[in-house]
């Protein structure tokens, strides 16, 4: 009978990842091809593209990192492959954060060391099933529906009903209004962590204004991110 | 851009067509290799579980987790995301990264989600996004004996932990604008939440002062509860004029006045 270190250090389970990552890197080259090739069509510039994906590489640094941080977490639960390709793919790493704390008791185990040393491959089986599967949900939305809620909301130039503008915003602005007052109210250390963030976007969109940092404009929200969440470690002394 | 014809949506951007027909067959394959995954390594060990093994009353806490936070995303993130929702969905990861690049990726470029050159522009963050992430953690797995030790710092550990309160920090200076695309800017399009913030304020000062903890594991399902109620005040705003559209030159006029 294999055991859950046979399945997460399988060579098999390797294999399929990779082929997976693989498969989920070509698709996304397919998609910044056509998307890339669409946007000069659309008379955007090849100068803004190129600030657009300067821009995107230095914004993902950090919370790739943040990944990262997750990742080791997770790894002392599930092994390394499996945590792997859960974050790179699908995955949220709130969420499987949340998960990976809840399968050891789920499957009968108290601690997840107990279940690292003790959990048979059927059992670990039932956590690489429940994950997949889980996250479906979704896309039960996406795949039928996706056409249908984006075109529900988009703007042509030759639509008069302006209607459309307003709701097309609001989605974004309820996710706003959501998270706003929840960061602001319900935690200390959450809410100067968000103000700081503002503040340092705030300066630093004053800053570029200046010609000579006029290119600080590209990277507002990269370094207004990282320095609210440096500041985070400021907080946790002084709040908790 | 669509025309509409009696029921069926026709889409005539060539890229929004194509992500909404090879973007979705890329996905559905993505998808049933990540289903397929667990079952061929179980099936080779010979531990694939029974079905009630896997669906009871332990596991099902599990799937609690899942289900309601996918509808979730699925619904409130696509309109923003449009075309590029199918590399969004299938890479994961949405609102602590890919949601929050797609939206500077448009704000640097001055487009607005929902036309075809902001879907375009997102695609192109998104897809970057991707792409960063698999190189980081796939050298991170790689060389998780010699750089772990760096990532359980505790300080780093702290910082992590606040990445979406610092996310919001920085994308909020962009929400007091008004929203504008092409010829159309809307104007007081914020007054069609304050609904949304009121209810949420007080729900969220409830559970801080009888409970003392937060809603933040709960924002999954508020969103979901909350986009009605915001949609149907924007209207009745729309409908009053409070929230207005007006033509971009005459809200340039208006600002320069």
């Amino acid at each position: 009978m294999a055991t859950m270190k046979d399945i997460i250090t399988s060579p098999l389970l390797l294999a399929m990842v990779i082929i997976g990552l693989l498969y989920i890197v070509g698709f996304s080259l397919v998609y910044l091809k056509k998307a890339y090739t669409h946007c000069l069509e659309l008379g955007i510039s090849k100068e803004d593209l190129k600030n657009v994906i300067k821009s995107s590489l230095v914004f993902s640094i950090v919370p790739s990192l943040s990944i990262v941080v997750g990742l080791f977490a997770l790894i002392s639960v599930l092994g390394t492959v499996w945590s792997w390709w859960r974050l790179s793919v699908i995955g949220s790493l709130s969420y499987e954060s949340l998960i990976s704390s809840s399968v050891a008791s789920a499957i009968g185990f108290s601690s997840s060391a107990e279940m690292l040393a003790g959990a048979t491959g059927q059992q670990f089986g039932v956590v690489m099933i429940l994950m997949s599967i889980g996250m479906l949900s979704g896309f039960f939305i996406l795949l039928p529906l996706g056409k249908k809620l984006s075109m529900s909301v988009s703007k042509s130039e030759e639509n008069g009903n302006g209607w459309k503008y307003v709701l097309s915003g609001c989605f974004m602005l309820c996710l706003f209004a959501v998270y706003i007052p929840v960061l602001l109210i319900g935690d200390t250390v959450q809410a100067a962590v968000m103000l700081t963030g503002l503040v340092i976007a705030v300066g630093l969109g004053l800053l570029s204004k200046n010609p000579k940092l006029a290119w600080l404009n590209d990277f507002i929200m990269a370094f207004s991110m990282i320095g609210g969440m440096i500041s985070s470690v400021l907080w946790c002394k002084l709040f908790l | 851009m669509k025309k509409k014809g009696s029921n069926k949506i026709v889409i005539t951007d060539s890229f929004q067509a194509w992500a909404h027909k090879w973007g979705r067959i890329g996905t559905l394959i993505a998808l049933l290799y990540m289903i397929a995954i667990p079952f061929v390594v179980l099936t080779f060990y010979d531990s694939l579980p029974s079905i009630g093994e896997v669906i009871n009353l332990s596991t099902i806490s599990i799937l609690m987790v899942y289900i309601p936070v996918g509808f979730s995303e699925a619904i409130s993130y696509t309109p923003i995301l449009g075309a590029s929702s199918y590399l969004t969905f299938i890479t994961g990861n949405i609102m602590n990264l890919k949601l929050p690049c797609a939206v500077n990726a448009m704000k640097l470029a001055k487009k607005e989600p929902n036309t075809p050159e902001g879907e375009a522009i997102s695609s192109v963050a998104v897809a970057i996004c991707s792409i960063m992430t698999i190189i980081i953690l796939a050298l991170a797995a790689l060389l998780s004996a010699w750089i772990s030790p760096v990532f359980e710092l505790p300080a780093v550990k702290t910082a992590s932990n606040y990445l979406i309160p610092a996310l919001f920090g920085s994308l909020t200076l962009g929400l007091f604008a008004s929203t504008s695309s092409g010829k159309k800017v809307v104007k007081n399009g914020v007054m069609g939440v304050v609904p949304v913030i009121v209810i949420i304020t007080v729900l969220a000062l409830v559970v801080r002062i009888t409970t003392g903890s937060s809603l933040f594991g709960m924002v999954g399902f508020l969103i979901l509860f909350m986009l009605p109620v915001a949609i149907i005040s924007s209207r009745i705003m729309w409908k009053k004029n409070i929230i207005k559209v007006v033509d971009k030159e005459d809200a340039d006029t208006e600002k320069s006045e």
